[in-house]
């Protein structure tokens, strides 16, 4: 049932988000550092850690076991099928045969699972802490997520992404007030997903560390890093492809050759994955960091808009 | 032999075993391993009837006798097959487990353990195949009673009995429920069988009467909240293969007594039913998954962890139950065939966690997870086992709970095509619901194979375990592999399963898979295909590990070391979060929903309380009755009894004189 098309559209989009999901992360880091009034790091200068990561030694603590080891390439895996399952470039979602968007949030619970559990499993107090509070931020918004996709889901009638993205391309789903809002409320969640300030670590802070990452060293650091990123990058084209697809191609036009117009709309894509990112460092700059408990204070509001993207569904507007 | 002298005969093996296990009771290692090896057969034999009742289902077997009250009628159509065959492939797995379990009981009598284990699982075969309802009480209540003496089995305990206790008051309160709802079947059909209620018009508030009592009475076995307080305490009393069997199995038997009643028998033609059940569902599955999270006990957090998914297969029951009064051919189909496969995979891993649960218990004698740690290196395979329920109950793909899960998703979609409004509302919060508890179930399933298998050991005994004996490794890889195969092999349960449902429904058959894909009946709606997933993870494992060649990174090497990283500080094993630290920010978080069992308690409590006065009342009642009836009786007894030794001189002419006095009026009798 799968095409050979579909099959390599599917791999290249795995691919293009591992090699440019780096790139995004730098940009966001570049911008930070802007807002500072700082210099910065290079835009490539993520490439160059993961690069020196993979050379380093790796350091593993006695207690770890196999969930440890295993963790960097269950998440990476995990990432790398979700890239390949959202419509990126065309309408068509590659692997929408093996599943759909129910399939797409509880691959981002595997990896979570999985992060989770290597963190608690070496012991480590600050790994604790960070698992626990990971687990914290996504019982407060994957619900939000997946409501608002399952509203967009009973307007299009089907889970299947390629349903729902082509029918917003070619308008038969108008946007309603339903969709604007519960764009909001999914931007908010992909937001915080995204691990921007309010509710997460920066970069090396003492007292959190980067909660399970903390005992991750070496190859596994940098694999850690990297399915980090794509995660990130990821969810903005889930975003992108469920609220904003224009730009991408409906099903190859017939005389263009199938390889030009994946590449038109790869770069309308990248255009709006990096305005995507503008906005959240714009956001994350702008605003003080909480005490996490009080997370839920904020996360209620993302609940609010996707609880009213739903009312306005249900009396159609 | 047909299906249903398979499943006699497998009873008769279940029986036979429970008996021989009670007479060799003083042996007890050969008790144990009979008891045992016993119900694996019987539970194979009943596998062999569910075999021949899915290749062609078998013609009810009537075993007529004069009693007025009905014939004994069993039947196994396809909701009677999947329960026969829950039962039998969980007890296989738990009759093996227990040969070596059992052994951790050594100072009880094992004898009366198997024999209430084996007969318990004999009666729960027949309760989901007898077609009489008054035979079906009989069995229930008898059901109830075993499962009772295997929970207050370490009888020593002050709070097994309690427990026990609080478990028969809300059993029986239930069971007098559902007996109530037959009652009125009975009154109006004059007829205990279930063909007879089928066929019979009740009048609609009847109808919801009988629905109501069905529900209620069904529910409090089922564990639905509000009635879900035994659960707890009786599944961390009971001994951890008992808690699998009544966790696992028993509960189910609930899940069809309302499938039964509520769906066949009366035919759901309401929509406030089906609200009414999705309410119940939605509320068990987000306030068991909460409560559990709180939870040390690790018997205890699998208890409320089971509410929880009884929550969610009430949600899919509730969802086809609206499906039906609406007419709506597709929803009705999912939330059922959603209901069923929970059902199935709610089986296999809340077995297989009971399991493991038992398997910590056997070696280091706690259930408190504060007190584990580390057991991952020195009981590997029993960790192994346990994360694979823990990734089950949690729903993360590949494995079985997210294929039921994602039908359940699939059926709540469907609201859009409902035309009551109240429908078209809770359908969808009911998927957020859904996906709250999901990512609640995670988090219990985190936490507990997190402290108890993970980090450093927290205790002396945590410190000295070691793996479990063979036969409970083996029970327990058994159950591993059916979650993994129910996962795996959804293109072939999901047509079965929707068979079964069509069958139950009298609804015309569908085709919902096709090669390795399923799809909620519209392949337009959605598709999945489970091998494609698991193909697709290993594949793309390939590239962190080319990333790795690429990079030159194996060289670099690995080095273990002695602590983890604590900021320079020397590390100390009480530095690693316990269950306690973890669970701490979401008592913050939903402090709401936590004062809510509080309140729930406060009912519950005042029940008990009234409970106690009636026995204290009964007590106080006796020797009223006593002074009224017994001593009169024994006075005037005692009074005769003097008088009449007047007669008794002890000379034996008197005597003999008796004897010709007694001769010469009998005579006189006779020949009057």
């Amino acid at each position: 049932m799968i095409s050979i098309s579909s099959i390599l559209i599917g791999l290249l989009q795995a691919l293009v988000i591992l090699l440019a999901a780096p790139l995004y992360s730098g940009f966001s880091r570049v911008l930070r550092a802007k807002m500072h009034n700082r210099r910065g790091p290079s835009i490539f200068q993520n490439y160059r850690d993961l690069v020196k990561l993979m050379k380093r030694q790796e350091v593993i603590p006695q207690q770890a076991g196999w969930i440890f080891r295993f963790t960097p390439f269950i998440t990476m895996a995990a990432m790398l099928l979700i890239a390949a399952l959202i419509p990126i470039f065309t309408t068509q979602s590659p692997y929408g045969q093996v599943g759909d968007l129910i399939l797409v949030v509880y691959l981002y619970a595997l990896s979570r699972f999985f992060f989770a559990l290597s963190g608690l499993e070496t012991g480590s107090t600050f790994g604790g802490i960070g698992a626990r509070r990971e687990l914290l931020i996504s019982t407060l918004i994957e619900p939000v997520m997946l409501l608002v996709l399952f509203v967009m889901a009973l307007l299009a009638t089907s889970t299947n992404l390629s349903v729902i993205s082509t029918k917003i391309l070619i308008g038969q789903i108008p946007y309603y007030t339903s969709v604007w809002l519960g764009m909001l409320a999914f931007a908010f969640a992909v937001f915080v997903e995204m691990g921007k300030i309010p509710f997460d670590l920066a970069e090396a802070e003492q007292e959190l560390q980067e909660g399970p990452l903390t005992e991750f060293s070496g190859r596994a650091l940098a694999l850690m890093k990297w399915s980090i990123y794509m995660k990130q990058m990821v969810l903005v084209a889930l975003f992108i492809s469920v609220f904003l697809p224009f730009g991408n191609v409906i099903r190859f036009p017939a005389g263009m050759p199938l390889f030009v117009s994946v590449v038109l709309s790869a770069l309308v894509f990248f255009l709006k994955v990096m305005i995507f990112y503008f906005i959240a460092a714009l956001l994350e700059n702008a605003m003080a960091r909480v005490r996490f408990l009080k997370a839920s204070n904020i996360t209620w509001t993302a609940l609010g808009a996707a609880i009213l993207s739903f009312v306005f569904y249900l009396a159609n507007v | 032999m047909d299906a249903i002298r398979l499943l006699l005969l497998s009873v008769f093996v279940f029986g036979f075993g429970g008996l021989a296990s009670l007479l060799l009771g003083r042996l007890r290692r050969i008790a144990r391993i009979t008891s045992g090896l016993t119900g694996a057969i019987g539970a194979a034999t009943g596998l062999m009837a569910v075999a021949r009742a899915m290749i062609s289902t078998p013609v009810p077997l009537t075993l007529s006798n004069q009693f007025p009250f009905g014939n004994f009628v069993l039947q196994m159509d396809g909701l009677s097959t999947v329960m026969v065959g829950i039962i039998s492939l969980i007890s296989l797995a738990v009759s093996v487990y227990s040969i070596s379990y059992a052994g951790h009981y050594s100072k009880h009598n094992l004898g009366i353990f198997g024999f209430f284990t084996n007969l318990f699982i004999a009666l729960m075969l027949l309760v989901v195949t007898i077609a009489n309802a008054f035979y079906f009480l009989l069995i229930w209540e008898m059901m109830t009673l075993s499962s009772y003496f295997l929970v207050t089995f370490e009888s020593e305990k002050k709070e097994t009995i309690q427990a026990g206790y609080l478990y028969m008051l809300i059993a029986h309160a239930g069971g007098v429920l559902i007996m109530l709802a037959f009652f009125i079947f009975f009154i109006t059909t004059n007829s205990f069988n279930f063909a007879a209620f089928r066929q019979v018009g009740l009048s609609p508030a009847l109808r919801s009467l009988v629905f109501l009592l069905a529900f209620i009475g069904f529910g409090a076995k089922a564990g639905m909240v509000p009635l879900h307080v035994w659960m707890p305490p009786a599944y961390s009393a009971a001994p951890s293969d008992s808690a699998a069997l009544m966790a696992s199995v028993m509960k189910k038997t609930a899940i069809y007594g309302i499938l039964r009643i509520c769906v066949d028998l009366l035919g759901a033609p309401f929509l406030w039913w089906g609200i009414l059940v999705l309410f119940f569902g939605a509320l068990s599955a987000v306030l068991g998954a909460l409560y559990a999270l709180m939870e040390h006990d690790m018997k205890r957090v699998l208890a409320y962890s089971s509410v929880e998914n009884m929550g969610i297969i009430l949600m899919g029951i509730g969802t086809g139950m609206i499906g039906l009064a609406e007419h709506q051919f597709t929803m009705t189909l999912l939330g059922f065939l959603a209901a069923l496969y929970h059902t199935l995979n709610h089986a296999f891993f809340k077995g297989l966690l009971f399991l493991g649960a038992g398997s910590v218990d056997y070696r280091l004698g706690t259930r408190d997870l504060n007190q584990m740690g580390g057991l991952g290196k020195l009981m590997p395979w029993t960790s192994f086992s346990f994360l694979i329920g823990a990734l089950a109950v949690s729903a993360i793909p590949p494995l079985n709970g997210f294929v039921s899960e994602w039908f359940t998703y699939q059926s709540f979609l469907r609201a859009s095509g409902s035309q009551d409004f109240i429908v078209r509302v809770a359908l969808p919060l009911c998927a957020l619901l859904l996906a709250l508890t999901g990512t609640l179930a995670a988090m219990i399933a985190i936490k507990t194979y997190g402290s108890a298998f993970m980090g450093p050991e927290r205790s002396e005994k945590a410190r000295n375990a070691k793996e479990s004996p063979g036969a409970m490794l083996t029970g327990m890889t058994l159950l591993v592999i059916g979650c993994i195969l129910l996962g795996l092999g959804a293109p072939l349960i999901v047509p079965y399963l929707a068979n079964v449902v069509t069958q139950l429904l009298r609804l015309p058959s569908v085709t919902m898979a096709q090669g390795l894909w399923v799809y909620p009946l519209n392949p337009y709606q959605a598709i999945l295909s489970v091998p494609l997933i698991v193909l697709l993870l290993a594949g793309l494992l390939i590239v962190p590990l080319m990333l790795i060649l690429i990079f030159n990174g194996g060289q670099a090497g690995s080095r273990v070391v002695s602590e983890p990283w604590a900021c320079g500080y020397g590390y100390s094993n009480r530095m690693s979060i316990t269950a306690g630290s973890f669970d701490q920010p979401m008592s913050v978080t939903f402090r709401g929903l936590y004062l809510l069992r509080v309140a729930i308690r406060s009912p519950m409590n005042a029940i008990a309380a009234w409970a106690k006065r009636v026995r204290e009342s009964i007590l106080r009642a006796e020797p009223v009755l006593e002074s009224v009836i017994k001593q009169p009786t024994t006075r005037a007894v005692e009074y005769l009894g003097q008088h009449i030794q007047a007669l008794q001189m002890g000379d034996i002419r008197m005597y003999c004189f008796y004897i010709i006095l007694t001769l010469a009026i009998l005579l006189l009798v006779i020949f009057r």
